[in-house]
């Protein structure tokens, strides 16, 4: 009799610890965005983010896709650098990445074109269409039309 | 009459410029050879104002090394000046005594599991969680150029729990 409830209570003990664990597992607490500003006011958010890489045509940098408050999709280029050249335009690919010279065309991968490269060097933002599934998207590549060329391509992982 | 003056005399020179000029202006049109060595620079400011937010200044993907770790890890520099490491979609295993540490990306000793002797590092505290977005105050004397790697590293056995080589953002 005096066993079994020694048993009983060393069981209730451990049963109890236990729980405590993972009670204090669950109640961990998860810091948020450090704010120094008071206001808290609608800000964009960034979704994804990657870096240029491309040898052929030396092209560096990172690519950065922001949701506007007003739920606009905008990708920015920052750092950016690639050589210049004819009819080159910004598209998002459906590819996971993208080679050197990687013909869109010939392997006919879907894209989304966002318009001709404002600038070979510097920051420059390109609106997205809104209704781009970034999901599938999640390549950034700097194409030469003319050429069906990859200048460099920037693979997204979300931020 | 010399073969040779002939030709250049002849209309035969008009239909060469006549073929020759437009195939000229195409392989330009088309090649564009004169922007190899002309840069198109632009400078567009970003599509929203910034000033009050935090900024990120490095970021990069954590991995895992000894164990499997995932997220992203983002250095930031308040407004205030104040620069702190924020763990994003972050995972790794549990474990005794670990810690977040920045590393040189280039240590050989980040290629090992367990490293040997030493890893030279600039400590930023205890783990706060396995799991989850948490942050970390970086001291202001660090040098952000050659500490670019996030670690999560158990002291007790010397394992790289994963890491994370930062990129400028």
């Amino acid at each position: 009799m005096v066993r079994t409830r020694k048993t009983l209570l060393t069981l209730a003990t451990l049963a109890f610890a236990f729980g405590a664990s993972v009670y204090a597992q669950d109640s961990m607490k998860q810091d948020g965005m450090k704010q120094d500003s008071m206001k808290q006011e609608a800000k964009p958010k960034t979704l994804a983010t990657g870096t240029f890489h491309g040898k052929v045509h030396n092209t560096s940098g990172r690519a950065t896709i922001y949701q506007q408050p007003d739920g606009k999709l905008v990708l920015r280029l920052t750092n950016f650098k690639t050589s210049n050249g004819p009819d080159v335009h910004v598209i998002l690919v459906a590819a996971k990445d993208a080679d050197d010279d990687a013909n869109f065309l010939k392997s006919s991968t879907e894209r989304v074109e966002l318009g001709s490269l404002k600038g070979n060097q510097g920051d420059q933002n390109y609106e997205i269409p809104s209704n781009t599934d970034l999901s599938k998207f999640k390549t950034v590549s700097i194409y030469c039309e003319r050429f069906n060329a990859n200048f460099g391509a920037a693979p997204l992982e979300k931020f | 009459m010399n073969a040779h003056v002939g030709f250049w005399q002849s209309r035969k020179k008009w239909v060469l410029a006549a073929v020759a000029l437009p195939l000229l202006v195409a392989a330009w049109w088309a090649f564009r050879p004169e922007k190899l060595w002309i840069n198109q620079k632009v400078s567009e400011p970003a599509p929203f104002a910034s000033g009050a937010d935090p900024q990120p200044l490095y970021t990069g993907r954590l991995e895992g090394t000894a164990h499997q770790t995932s997220g992203r890890a983002t250095i930031y520099r308040s407004p205030d000046g104040r620069q702190y490491l924020r763990l994003t979609d972050f995972s790794t295993s549990n474990g005794p005594d670990v810690h977040v540490l920045l590393a040189r990306s280039d240590d050989t000793n980040l290629l090992r599991e367990i490293v040997k002797g030493q890893l030279d590092s600039v400590e930023l505290g205890s783990l706060k969680g396995n799991d989850g977005d948490q942050n970390y105050d970086v001291p202001a004397t660090v040098d952000l150029h050659k500490y670019n790697a996030a670690v999560v590293y158990c002291e007790r056995f010397h394992a790289i729990f994963g890491l994370a080589r930062l990129e400028q953002f």
